[in-house]
């Protein structure tokens, strides 16, 4: 049969997460392979492009190539649906730290003909691709500059798939569908208000806002994304992609849709323990179907169904009075012994579970032994590890080739077993107190075993590692702090070399690019930076210093305090400075002064700032210098009357 | 059931890829409805039977029934697929007979008898191996002859509607049936009576009959499935589509079924199934697992909503009616009651291709 080359639907998936969200796990194994409901992911994600109607897929792995080769080969043997119709190349590179890398070696290869679907090998869907594509097509037909689209479902906000991963804001226009605004949380984060930009209301007839979304991590690309990717370079993340492109929608020209699930469509990634948590449950109820746990076997009907959705493999032996209380997968081959008692756990091929055992919401693989009288509460088994008599396991990850000694009590922690010495040790284990405190936060009883893990890599998490795609481990106080550092040294530099204002104006930009950084942003850490140059903390008279460099860089603050609202960022800046810097202590009417001579600020704005000092009692406005700088403009301003 | 009688087969790799394509396709819903799952079954078997090298009646027996084995286990629900298989077999021991009775003259009379059938299973399995002739071609006809009792089949059924619509009934289905569609419009066109339309799990194909139905000039009710006891009273006629009609007379049914002929046996309201021949399994309901699949619990329940991160939703695909609530089974050959499926099976299928 002769395929139209140009018609075929090409899919890109992404085989790595580039975060230790599920280390120790995948650190040896491949991600791709992790087991989720009893399958690895990659069969999930190349039946679900094949009933999506994708030809050709392209699977790019960054670790661990020859394993996912090895295993392909092995499934393309057993004449599985996907290997039927569709075109499998793998490509490996080791050189890749981010989806940004792999993105600029797609280009760079000149792999992708024409439009294509991007996703992780995380994403467990249902839909059908070819049909999502084509409307992204016509899409781009109306907008030449449409990049991507991203694809959401819609669920409740309470939903545990939206409470187990960071919450995204979408502001988008709602006849277009075109992302105005686009805003991930921090897990469990403070923030209350969200502040939309004025002019998006202003420019829109009508603008939707989203705050219960479910990112599956799929996208729908037009060819120009690769080369986007390759032209910034600091692109590293799917999240770095879109914020680019949302704040410099003028310069490249280019902006992004999104479109919603119908409502029997499913779609979900795993992020996380807790997401994997979730997402194990949605296969074993079906809510993915036709993705079930039949998948990748052919359907060869492996599973009895024995009510209230337990099933096991029909060569799978139960004991008469072992009980599975609900959601209980069991694997081919397993045992299970007397009066064991089972609920929500998968249990994989091959395993002996003994007698007395309790195992409640826990995932175990293959060839796992737990012996007699053991508890097993939320915790992850990885293949051919040992549990010993009256172990108690709670929350804990287990990776493989572990023996856990008898009556040892576990919770909260990772084992790892060391290879170095054959020595099974533990390795890894956090603080109970740690462990404790998030229990308590945790609302959700079910949660809380693998919720520690979950909490455990939260750092990550404020780093957008989430998002399987980053592996910057910079959070993003972080990058706003390196910001600012940069923007100091270079300051510092061009004070000290004499250099032009515009160079420094344009190496001051291309930081903020670097790093992200909102305009307000910028103007804020500009005037913080200029007020913290090193030199002035080492010179004595600091306020004729000060009066210098205002001087030098007059250029470079014109440049960015134009408006009323960077100078209102000015000032405030001003005021973090002088609180926070030994050098300026009670200089701060001083340096205002210096402003408002040197016309950098004007009296309203000054006054309102002043206002706004007093209404939330800043330690400035009792200093005797402001006082008096406000004394004296208010004698001026009556004077002048 | 574990598989008895002959070892597996080894199948080619084209015939293996052939398989796996059709029960994807099945399973994804691009071969859907029985009438096409039982048409595009018999092509595969069709297909498979002319390629074979050595086509005689073990070989092909042996192939076919192979061939049947890996379909059912991949589409236990699907009993139309495992029937064609079985009237395969049929058409293949039949054919080996009629070869042999024509080379030796045996002694096996015309006529078939309840008691021949039993006395000469064994012998008739024993003897598959003597002949030697190609029996493709023969083969071929008798697949034909199967694929037009197919087409014709729901036609056949829907033609018999007049006799038992009648003017100014009240009608009561379930949900959306291709079947059904047909034989009520066939019944349209000769009498004026009123449907009533009980939506079932696929709302928005009930929604779609129903507006078919009445852009004919039908007076459609549409209600809920929850309101079927309710309304079952002024009802004087079921009339049903089915899954399947197992031996014994049970049948299997889109799920609600089973709630619907309750409510029909207690008002002693008559339950029309139409079950064209093809639908006919020699199963019985304990015989097979697969009966109690769970489809796709949005039927039911939205994912959207944050109760289905924490409840069970079962949404079972099929509902088991057992034998009495079942008054008359329309199949091509008109009326039968339900103790009379079996002789109908008997006819249709080896008995001993009944389990594959």
């Amino acid at each position: 049969m002769e395929i139209d080359k140009e018609n075929v639907v090409q899919a890109v998936v992404i085989m790595d997460t580039f975060n230790n969200n599920f280390s120790p796990i995948t650190t040896n194994s491949p991600f791709a392979l992790l087991s989720v409901a009893g399958v690895p992911l990659i069969d999930y994600v190349l039946e679900s492009l094949a009933l999506g109607g994708v030809g050709e897929t392209i699977l790019f792995c960054c670790e661990n190539g020859p394993k996912i080769k090895e295993y392909l080969k092995l499934k393309k043997e057993e004449k599985l649906p996907w290997s039927l119709t569709m075109d499998i190349q793998v490509l490996m590179s080791d050189t890749c730290q981010t989806m940004g890398d792999v993105m600029r070696e797609i280009d760079a290869a000149g792999l992708v003909r024409g439009y294509f679907i991007l996703m992780g090998v995380n994403s467990i869907s249902n839909i059908n691709y070819a049909v999502l594509l084509e409307q992204h097509k016509q899409t781009c037909k109306k907008d030449k500059g449409a990049a991507m689209t991203l694809v959401y479902k819609k669920v409740s906000w309470q939903h545990p798939i939206t409470r187990s991963d960071k919450p995204i804001f979408l502001a988008a226009d709602a006849n277009t569908r075109k992302i105005l605004m686009h805003k991930k949380y921090k897990a469990k984060s403070s923030d209350k208000i969200i502040n939309l930009p004025l002019d998006i209301v202003l420019n829109h007839s009508e603008v939707k806002l989203h705050h219960n979304l479910v990112d599956a991590n799929i996208a729908l690309c037009s060819p120009s994304v690769p080369p986007l990717f390759s032209d910034n370079f600091d692109f590293q993340t799917r999240d770095d992609f879109i914020h680019g492109i949302l704040i410099n929608e003028e310069i490249l020209a280019s902006c992004l849709y999104y479109t919603l699930l119908k409502r029997d469509e499913y779609t979900a990634a795993v992020t996380n323990w807790k997401t994997y948590q979730v997402i194990c449950r949605d296969i074993i109820h079906n809510w993915a179907h036709p993705l079930s746990i039949e998948t990748g076997t052919f359907y060869q009907n492996n599973f009895v169904f024995m009510g209230n959705h337990n099933f096991r493999s029909i060569n799978s032996t139960l004991s008469r009075s072992c009980t599975l209380t609900e959601d209980v997968l069991i694997g081919a081959n397993a045992h299970i012994s007397d009066n064991a008692i089972l609920t929500k756990s998968v249990i994989g091929k091959n395993c002996v579970i003994g007698s007395n055992v309790v195992i409640t919401g826990s995932y175990i693989m293959d060839n796992v032994t737990v012996k007699e009288n053991c508890k097993i509460f939320n915790s992850y088994i990885e293949h051919d590890s040992l549990i010993e008599e009256k172990s108690v396991l709670e929350g804990t990850i287990i990776a493989s080739n572990v023996n856990i000694k008898a009556e040892s009590n576990l919770k909260g922690s990772i084992v790892e077993s060391s290879v170095a010495d054959k020595e099974k040790t533990l390795s890894k284990s956090t603080s109970e107190n740690e462990w404790e405190n998030e229990s308590v936060n945790s609302e959700d009883d079910e949660f809380i075993g693998l919720d520690k893990e979950w909490s455990d890599s939260d750092s990550c998490y404020s780093t957008d590692s989430s998002e399987p795609t980053s592996l910057s481990d910079s959070p993003v106080p972080d990058d706003t702090n390196m910001f600012l550092q940069e923007v100091i040294d270079s300051l510092a530099r061009g004070y000290e070399e004499k250099l032009k204002c515009d160079y420094l104006i344009l190496e001051i930009n291309s930081s903020r690019y670097a790093y992200n950084i909102q305009l307000n942003e910028v103007n804020f850490f500009v005037v913080k930076a200029l007020l913290s140059i090193p030199i002035l903390t080492e010179t004595k008279s600091v306020l004729s210093t000060i009066k210098d460099i205002w001087k030098y860089f007059q250029p470079v603050i014109s440049n960015y305090i134009k408006t009323k609202s960077s100078i209102m960022d000015c000032l405030r800046a001003v005021e973090d400075s002088c609180l926070k810097s030994l050098w300026l202590e009670g200089k701060a009417g001083q340096i205002i002064h210096l402003l408002y001579d040197a016309d950098v600020v004007d009296e309203d704005s000054l006054l309102e700032w002043y206002k706004e000092l007093q209404e939330y009692k800043s330690p400035l406005v009792g200093q005797s210098s402001v006082v008096k700088f406000f004394e004296w403009l208010q004698e001026a301003s009556e004077e002048s009357d | 059931m574990p598989p008895l009688g002959s070892p597996s087969k080894e199948l080619d790799l084209k015939h293996e890829e052939k398989i796996v394509q059709f029960v994807s396709n099945v399973r994804n819903g691009k071969i859907d409805g029985s009438n096409n799952i039982a048409l595009k079954m018999l092509l595969l078997l069709e297909q498979i039977i002319s390629e074979c090298e050595n086509a005689t009646a073990l070989e092909l027996s042996g192939l076919v029934r192979e061939v049947g084995r890996r379909v059912c286990r991949a589409l236990p629900q699907e009993l139309v697929a495992a029937n064609m298989v079985r009237r395969v077999l049929r058409a293949i021991r039949d054919e080996h007979r009629a070869v042999s009775d024509q080379n030796g003259g045996s002694a096996e009379g015309a006529t078939e008898s309840l008691q021949r059938l039993v006395l000469a299973a064994a012998a008739r399995r024993g003897t598959l191996g003597s002949a030697q002739q190609d029996l493709r071609e023969p083969l071929r006809d008798h697949i034909a002859e199967v694929r037009a009792e197919i087409e014709s089949g729901c036609g056949a059924v829907a033609a018999m509607a007049t006799a038992h619509v009648h003017a100014a009934e009240l009608i009561l289905t379930h949900g959306s049936s291709r079947l059904v569609e047909r034989f009520l419009k066939a019944a349209r066109k000769h009498t004026h009576y009123r449907l009533l339309l009980a939506e079932g799990p696929d709302v928005k194909e009930s929604h779609g009959m129903a507006l078919r139905l009445s852009l004919l000039g039908i007076p459609v009710t549409v209600i809920s499935d929850a309101s079927i006891a309710a309304v079952m009273s002024r009802v004087n006629k079921v009339v049903i589509g089915v899954r399947a009609v197992l031996a014994g007379g049970a049948l299997l049914a889109r799920a609600g079924t089973h709630a619907l002929t309750i409510a029909a046996k207690h008002y002693s309201v008559p339950v029309i199934a139409l079950c064209p021949l093809y639908k006919l399994s020699p199963l019985h309901a304990c015989d097979h697992y697969g009966f109690n699949a769970l489809d796709n619990p949005r039927t039911s329940l939205s994912y959207e909503f944050s109760e289905s991160g924490d409840v069970h939703v079962e949404a079972p695909r099929y509902d088991l009616v057992p034998p009495d609530h079942v008054t008359l089974f329309l199949t091509n050959l008109g009326g039968s009651s339900p103790s009379y499926i079996y002789r109908l099976l008997s006819e249709l299928y080896d008995p001993n291709d009944h389990q594959l």
